[in-house]
């Protein structure tokens, strides 16, 4: 997407024909740091940052007046200093987030039951059924803001259109605080004019390849004939961009797959070299990924890896699985695998992530004749239960027990953020 | 280097060489067929550090020498030569091929990388091939595809004695079969080799029409090799290193509870009736004194079923089967007639294996000793 900071800013202030806009897309303004404020109104209207103070951190979040100064989320803690000295850096609270992230979530779901959250902070509306109790998506979405501010004190953006895509890219027009509905009749003339990066999927590489063809906006993309760009992006890529330039986009709102993926990372605080402490680490997110899949009876197909070294070069590999599984063993297993045939060892690693992915309801084990997981399933089963007992981290590994543990390297550990749009 | 061999015969070895070579390798050479003339004939091997394949040819040597061409290309244009005898030179660098009014100019690649095939001597043991091959082909279909867990790839072989078990399976089934060994002198120790499936398939094919298959067993530099060889021809494979499960304590030992089905009756309604099933669904099969109903409920809009004859020995069962894994049980028995055996199990969530056995009429088990034991799942009403 553009800058982040509002400053293209398009809303719908006016009733309209809004019957072809049946989804709707909700994203809250600048959601954690928008939390930190509720408890720190005196910093309204100031640039925050929401973060560790350490030099190693990264960026959790940013206030908009943060953002105007080149600030965004997932940038160096010590890049976003320079760049907005003057700012206020608060701790991170995940357990207030995920609170208000309930709350809002219960409000999504008065006007219709057809939601389908894609992460803590945003979540797609399909309000097809909801226009005869409470009126098209102008009536919805301005209902919708006013109950989610009035009972959290938050501000949301919110967008509506025919498709899944169109309903989000308008969201991220209308922020902060805005509607933005997109009727079909308007939806050309909405997309044409925003830039290649707009387009679900362009990444920096593609859009790379999009502008070496000398296409920059969305309409130069739906004018090029489409062996073009297969020539250029490949088959899949070619035929999905060609549909989403011209306002296609077949997905519905799905309310069963509520989570994506599970994933965990650590930023160190000073690189770490050593493959034995890589591991460590690796055993401990893992640990939590396969709590969480338990905890949402889940099992995922797929695990990745992240590694981030030194110099931010982000690499990550994915394997899939034999048959889901939602044990931490398995998941840390398949991380070390692919950590191993990285290959890069000696070099600083400054982030490492796991990530379970292709989440499916727990099949309960298979028709196998034996399981070799057997013995772990159940060493995980007590680890939970007793975790839940005496609290988190009650008991683990010998491998992350001694001094300091795998913690002593942590700056920033956080349930990252799905953003499969 | 020059000479001229037979048309069918270089195809033929060319072919053999070429069989066991991977789509890809990671180095071009690996994808190369060695050909070496000499005053003894030819020798075409090749090796991609996994697998090799030798084999040697009689052939018109007027000019001894070695080079390195493409495999799947040389096999490609061998077998659509004209029917006349070949001639192979090299000039300059280049392999010129002349058959009858065709030629070729092949590009050779260089020798001095090639890597020394592994040497095998001596013989653990030897083996019937067409029973080997009926064998591989009985057990391979158990093995799982999946690298993810590479010590189940593989067909474990177990020797002693004048016994060889060939074992595969996938966790979700098992198939054993025993055939003849022939151990010689050698002291009567058990010998065991965890041979990829892919490979150890191909061998069953190839080696399937010789009397009889040399097996040799050996380590060198550190790396187990096994090898098969019959004739003019030696595959060898390296061994998958791991412990292969000890699958053998899940056939029970007796069963009461069975039923004898016509294999080819059972195969057909299988197929018919899983058609409307979904994608990895299971059939429900419901044994009694009429026969065995059949029975797929597939998505909401399909739903078959199919009663066939069925002699039943002990209680009335009911077990869910998935459909593809009791068809590659089923065309793996050879028999006329098939045994469908139940276990007992103590653990509710779990059902017990079935056993598939051959058998030649409704009453007379079979003679081999093919078994197949497959789990079924979960019975869901």
């Amino acid at each position: 997407m553009s800058k982040q900071d509002g400053s293209s800013r398009q809303v719908t202030t006016a009733p309209l024909d809004d019957r072809t806009a049946t989804i709707m897309h909700v994203d809250m303004d600048a959601f954690f740091a928008s939390v930190e404020l509720l408890e720190r109104p005196d910093l309204r209207g100031k640039p925050v940052i929401v973060g560790h103070a350490s030099a190693r951190s990264v960026v959790t979040a940013a206030t908009y007046e943060a953002r105007r100064y080149g600030v965004n989320s997932a940038m160096p803690m010590a890049v976003a200093l320079r760049r907005c000295p003057h700012a206020v850096v608060l701790e991170p609270h995940f357990d207030r987030y995920q609170h208000f992230s309930r709350q809002v979530r219960a409000i999504f779901e008065e006007f219709t039951p057809r939601v389908e959250p894609l992460s803590i902070d945003e979540a797609f509306l399909d309000i097809t059924g909801a226009r005869a109790l409470f009126g098209g998506a102008y009536a919805i979405g301005t209902e919708l803001r006013r109950r989610v501010l009035d009972r959290t004190g938050l501000t949301c953006s919110v967008g509506a259109a025919p498709t899944k895509f169109l309903a989000k890219l308008a969201s991220t027009r209308a922020k902060p605080d805005g509607l933005l509905i997109v009727p079909e009749p308007d939806t050309l003339r909405f997309l044409h004019p925003q830039p290649i990066s707009a387009l679900w999927g362009v990444g920096p590489k593609t859009a790379d390849h999009l502008t070496r063809l000398g296409l920059r906006t969305v309409a130069d993309v739906a004018a090029v004939p489409i062996e073009t760009l297969r020539a250029a992006i490949g088959d899949a890529g070619a035929t999905r961009l060609h549909a989403l330039a011209w306002g296609r986009d077949p997905r519905i709102v799905d309310t069963v797959s509520a989570e994506k993926s599970i994933g965990h990372e650590t930023t160190f605080e000073t690189d770490v070299r050593d493959a034995e402490t890589l591991k460590r680490e690796l055993l401990r997110l893992s640990l939590r990924v396969g709590e969480r899949l338990r905890r949402s009876d889940v099992a995922a197909r797929t695990v990745s890896l992240k590694l981030r070294l030194h110099d931010f070069t982000t690499l990550t590999r994915s394997r899939t699985l034999n048959e889901p599984t939602d044990l931490g063993r398995r998941v840390y297993e398949e991380a070390v695998t692919l950590l191993e045939a990285l290959g890069r060892h000696g070099e600083g690693v400054r982030l490492i992530g796991v990530r379970a992915e292709q989440l499916s309801a727990d099949a309960g084990g298979g028709a196998v004749l034996w399981d070799d997981d057997e013995s772990w399933r159940d060493t995980e089963a007590a680890v939970d239960a007793l975790n839940a007992k005496f609290g988190e981290g009650a008991l683990r590994p010998a491998a992350l027990l001694g001094p300091g543990g795998a913690r002593r390297h942590h700056a920033r550990e956080q349930a990252d953020r799905d953003r499969p749009v | 280097m020059k000479f001229q061999v037979n048309r069918d015969v270089f195809s033929e070895a060319v072919s053999f060489a070429v069989k066991l070579l991977p789509q890809r390798t990671t180095l071009p050479i690996l994808s190369g067929v060695l050909i070496d003339a000499n005053d003894g004939g030819l020798t075409l091997s090749t090796f991609d550090y996994e697998v090799s394949a030798r084999t040697k040819i009689e052939a018109d040597v007027s000019e001894a020498g070695q080079v390195l061409v493409s495999g799947r290309l040389l096999a490609e244009i061998a077998s659509r030569l004209p029917n006349a005898p070949v001639n192979f030179s090299t000039e300059s660098g280049r392999i010129v091929v002349t058959c009858g009014s065709a030629n070729f100019t092949l590009l050779s690649m260089p020798v001095e990388e090639y890597p020394t095939l592994p040497q095998v001597e001596g013989t653990s043991g030897v083996i019937p091939g067409e029973r080997f091959a009926e064998a591989v082909s009985q057990v391979a279909v158990a093995a799982s595809r999946d690298d993810v867990t590479p010590v189940i790839t593989g067909v474990q072989l177990e020797a002693s004695e004048t016994n060889l078990s060939l074992v595969a399976t996938d966790r979700y089934r098992v198939a054993i079969r025993d055939i003849d060994w022939d151990g010689g002198d050698a002291p009567a120790e058990t010998v065991q080799a965890l041979v990829p499936a892919r490979i150890i398939a191909e061998i069953g094919k190839t080696f399937g029409h010789s009397a009889q298959i040399q097996v040799t067993i050996t380590n060198a530099d550190d790396r187990e090799v096994i090898a098969f060889s019959a004739g003019d021809k030696t595959v060898t494979s390296l061994l998958i290193k791991g412990n292969f499960p000890p699958v053998r304590r899940l056939f029970p030992e007796t069963v009461e509870n069975y039923a004898v089905m016509n294999t080819a009756d059972l195969i057909e309604a299988t197929r018919r009736v899983s058609l409307v099933l979904e994608r990895e669904a299971a059939l429900r099969f419901s044994f009694s004194a009429e026969g065995v109903k059949l029975e797929a409920i597939g998505s909401e809009h399909a739903q078959a079923s199919e009663q066939i004859d069925a002699h039943l020995v002990g209680d009335d069962t009911v077990v869910s089967l998935k459909p593809s894994f009791l068809l590659d049980g089923l065309g793996a028995v050879h028999s006329e007639f098939v045994r469908i055996s139940f276990t007992k199990t103590d653990n509710p969530n779990k059902p017990g294996p079935v056993l598939i056995t051959s058998q030649t009429s409704r009453d007379e088990p079979g003679a081999d000793n093919y078994k197949y034991l497959l789990q079924p799942n979960l019975l869901l009403r």
